[in-house]
């Protein structure tokens, strides 16, 4: 009996700590940046890092002292990395990861995967402000002046699927979706969210929050050590999770674990591709992007299923 | 660092060490919010003694030390330097060799402007157009090797002529590099005139009016983008552009677009004189005879260097070595233009704002302030220097 | 206006080989007037000195043990040469040219950033004469 609770225990623990969750998120978000920068690399006519070259770089980044400036607060500089990235890996419990089934379900879960994946951005502003050094603080007010700009409509993409599915439930929107490839139907609600997926990552053309010709690192300036590393690793996890998302929902589902994989990297190939198209915006013109046309375009979308849905009953 | 300020506006320091700026330069913006309130600069990071150094070494060694105050426009240096001793010693230098000094500076544009392109784009977040203008900028570069044996410091020119002959072989090689980047430039026009997401940040940005131009002192393709009629080349020909003219390319907008469309357009000027230098290269030596000793007296000797006007002030007092050359680079002129147009404009633009010159800090910088803290400086006034200048040529007169 | 002006760059390249060289790996045959480390010819040598005059960098030593006999020394400093070339220029015995196939010359040890040309005895003779006379100097 006893021997039973442990064992659950130790299953449990190890899911979360190991696979599907924790560890292996983190390789495999390590795994698709470096996918990322081989492709961009390879679009650019250049030859890219090695495989190992973000791991190298993690580790590097964990070894390397945390110089904590003055006058900051030390326990909110040191815990937001943290926060950003527990964010990340709650999230991915909700997330139907690498073919399998979530391992929290509830319905409603959307929205709080939505505004887990959030908890990035809102670090990364909190974080910046935190900080003295002006980079630091242009770039979380841009950061911040960023989420209030892709927020909405990314959130209305995501409950395009959810509203044809007739579910708030993440495990139930990709059950509904496994037959169907939304993109087929929805196909401005997929545009919006692949990028407002770039624009949560802080990704060209998009990047101008953390525009290192202007402001360097933007809310990341003053961290050097394991707070940068933390950061990164949760960046990568908020990748995977949104590449996750977009392919369930829109890409005709992912409960085979190949067809995740191939259907994630597909996504990430559109992504690079957009990301090597264009030049970047300043912060005043992806906020007009984003309420001028993305805001519009995902409304269009609505409108559209709310008459096709007329027609249909 | 100093502490941020508490009201609305606070400054933002871009350099002496900044991603954005490839050499050490300090502008102080100060903004609000995102618009810049003001703009200053501080030159003379980079200030490394040239013009004292080549008053200890003799006439030939200066072309060396006088190449080098600039990387990538480092044939015009030597060649400036080279036309000014030249007319000191009242020396003629053979038609071949002003030929090939031309030619080299030709091919030096194509690879500065280039090289621009692709910082500019990088500047603006385009990555893409910076590996690919970068990429076609090796075949240029691969012909300046073959050419004269180094990629960047070409060292061509000799006291009285060139080093290098331009042969069939080479000349070929020459043809079709050409060839194909005359193609790429083409297509670098049309994304530079036409792509939307990057006309955002160039269209209508940093415009500089011609009276502004006039009044800023602005030279080279920054100001003949906003309509001004000026170009060494042009107004006052020297070496072999008597022979083989160049078409002055002009813009009237005045915005860094007009700057990119003005350094492109220039580039199939380039092309066409080195088409036409290799078509009619003059038959001859390539170099004459030099004296060691330069004949008293002083000169100037005006260039077009890719950013602009080069200027040189060469005087000598007979001996082996120099008494006084002075350099201007075209960026000193161009750079209160940066500090001007930046006011007004959003934080997001400054960077591009600064390369829209094609600055080149490490050349500009002649002098230093040494500020010791709580503002202590010395300085001169004009008129302190003046007085000073009197009283030491009569010390020397006495 | 258009969007995506750089497409057809960016999508042929998907497909294509890199062209960033793997230099250690990779080596393109360098072009005939590469100017890489310097190469004395003892016997059209005349030791007038002027390419140690002319050199911007210093990196040039003629010692004249005996004109009549032809007996001259040169100590080359790679790590000072800028590789101007000048001094090529400057000979009018073209005793002096700049090898195209030597040229990489990085090194762990400062041993090889000084070249004798000449006869052994001769580069011996020449090295002990610079040192008696820097003796000298520093006596003074």
């Amino acid at each position: 009996m006893a021997s039973d609770i442990i064992k659950d225990l130790l299953v449990s623990l190890a899911a979360i700590l190991f696979f599907p969750g924790g560890l292996f998120l983190l390789l495999c978000g390590l795994l698709y940046e470096w996918i990322d920068r081989k492709l961009l690399a390879q679009l650019q006519n250049r030859i890219g890092p090695r495989w190992f070259q973000p791991l190298a770089d993690v580790i590097k980044l964990l070894a390397k002292e945390e110089v904590v400036p003055e006058e900051v607060d030390a326990r909110l500089f040191i815990g937001l990395p943290i926060v950003a990235l527990a964010g990340g890996l709650t999230a991915a419990l909700y997330v139907p990861f690498a073919g399998l089934a979530p391992s929290h379900s509830f319905n409603g879960d959307l929205i709080v995967t939505i505004y887990l994946l959030s908890l990035l951005s809102l670090c990364l502003g909190l974080a910046g402000s935190n900080t003295l050094d002006r980079f630091s603080l242009v770039g979380a007010t841009r950061t911040l002046t960023q989420l209030f700009s892709y927020e909405a409509p990314f959130l209305l993409a995501l409950l395009g699927p959810a509203f044809a599915a007739g579910s708030w439930q993440i495990q139930e929107i990709a059950t509904y979706t496994e037959t169907r490839w939304l993109l087929l139907s929805q196909p401005l609600g997929f545009l919006v969210a692949v990028i407002g997926l770039m624009g949560k990552l802080e990704l060209p053309p998009l990047d101008a929050p953390e525009a290192e010709t202007e402001i360097v690192a933007g809310a990341l300036t003053e961290y050097s050590g394991r707070g940068l590393a933390i950061f990164r690793l949760s960046k990568g996890v908020t990748l995977i999770l949104g590449l996750t998302l977009i392919a369930a929902f829109y890409l005709g589902g992912v409960s085979n674990p190949a067809f995740f994989f191939l259907k994630t990297i597909a996504l990430l190939l559109i992504i690079v591709g957009l990301k090597a198209l264009f030049a970047r915006l300043r912060i005043d013109q992806s906020v007009g992007l984003w309420w001028r046309y993305g805001t519009l375009l995902v409304l269009i979308q609505w409108l559209g299923m709310f008459l096709w849905g007329g027609v249909m009953t | 660092m100093e502490k941020v300020q508490t009201s609305r506006s606070f400054t933002v320091p871009i350099g002496p060490q900044h991603p954005a700026l490839k050499e050490p330069e300090h502008f102080l913006i100060t903004v609000d919010g995102e618009i810049v309130t003001k703009a200053v600069v501080r030159l003379g990071y980079a200030h490394r003694g040239v013009e004292k150094a080549t008053e200890s070494r003799n006439w030939v060694q200066n072309i060396y030390i006088l190449e080098r105050i600039c990387g990538i426009c480092s044939h015009i240096h030597a060649t400036a330097y080279c036309l000014g001793v030249e007319k000191l010693a009242g020396v003629e230098v053979p038609p071949r060799a002003q030929a090939i000094r031309v030619l080299v500076a030709e091919m030096e544009r194509i690879h500065s402007h280039l090289l621009w392109l692709g910082v500019a784009a990088h500047e603006a977040g385009f990555d893409t157009l910076f590996m690919y203008s970068w990429r076609d900028r090796e075949t240029i570069m691969d012909l300046l090797e073959s050419l004269s044996g180094n990629r960047v410091n070409y060292s061509v020119n000799l006291l009285g002529g060139v080093k290098f002959d331009v042969d069939d072989e080479l000349a070929r090689l020459i043809y079709d590099g050409i060839d194909f980047l005359e193609k790429r430039t083409q297509h670098y026009l049309d994304v530079v005139t036409s792509d939307a997401m990057f006309l955002q940040r160039t269209r209508g940005i940093g415009t500089m009016t011609r009276s502004q131009a006039d009044v800023l002192g602005t030279v080279g393709p920054t100001a003949r983008a906003s309509n001004v009629y000026r170009d060494i080349r042009v107004e006052a020909p020297y070496g072999a552009y008597g022979d083989f003219p160049v078409k002055i390319v002009l813009d009237e907008r005045g915005d860094l677009e007009a700057r990119f469309v003005v350094r492109i357009k220039e580039l199939f000027e380039s092309y066409r004189v080195i088409r036409e230098i290799l078509d009619n290269l003059p038959a001859g030596e390539l170099s004459t005879r030099m004296p060691r000793r330069i004949q008293e007296g002083e000169t100037v000797s005006r260039v077009e260097a890719p950013r602009g006007e080069l200027f040189y002030f060469i005087k000598s007092n007979g001996t082996d070595t120099p008494e006084r050359i002075k350099v201007r680079t075209p960026t000193i002129c161009n750079m209160m233009s940066v500090v001007k147009l930046a006011v007004g404009h959003q934080l997001a633009d400054v960077p591009m704002i600064v390369v829209g010159i094609d600055p080149c800090f490490s050349c500009n910088d002649r002098m230093t302030v040494v500020d010791r803290g709580q503002g202590q400086r010395q300085g001169w006034t004009w008129e302190a220097l003046r007085r000073y200048g009197i009283r030491h040529y009569q010390r020397l007169a006495r | 206006m258009k969007l995506g002006t750089m497409f057809q760059d960016v999508s042929s390249s998907f497909l294509r080989k890199p062209v960033t060289e793997k230099y250690p790996f990779e080596r393109r045959t360098p072009p005939t007037r590469l100017r890489g480390t310097l190469v004395w010819d003892a016997e059209t040598c005349v030791g007038c000195g002027l390419c140690a005059t002319d050199c911007p960098a210093n990196a040039l030593e003629v010692f004249v043990l005996d004109r009549k006999e032809k007996r001259f020394a040169l100590s080359y400093h790679p790590d000072r040469c800028t590789f101007c070339a000048q001094c090529v220029s400057s000979c009018r015995h073209g005793s002096l040219a700049m090898s195209n196939e030597v040229w990489e010359l990085a090194a762990l040890d400062r041993t090889s950033f000084t070249i004798h040309f000449g006869d052994e005895t001769d580069v011996e003779l020449a090295l002990a004469g610079k040192t008696a006379s820097n003796a000298e100097a520093s006596s003074e």
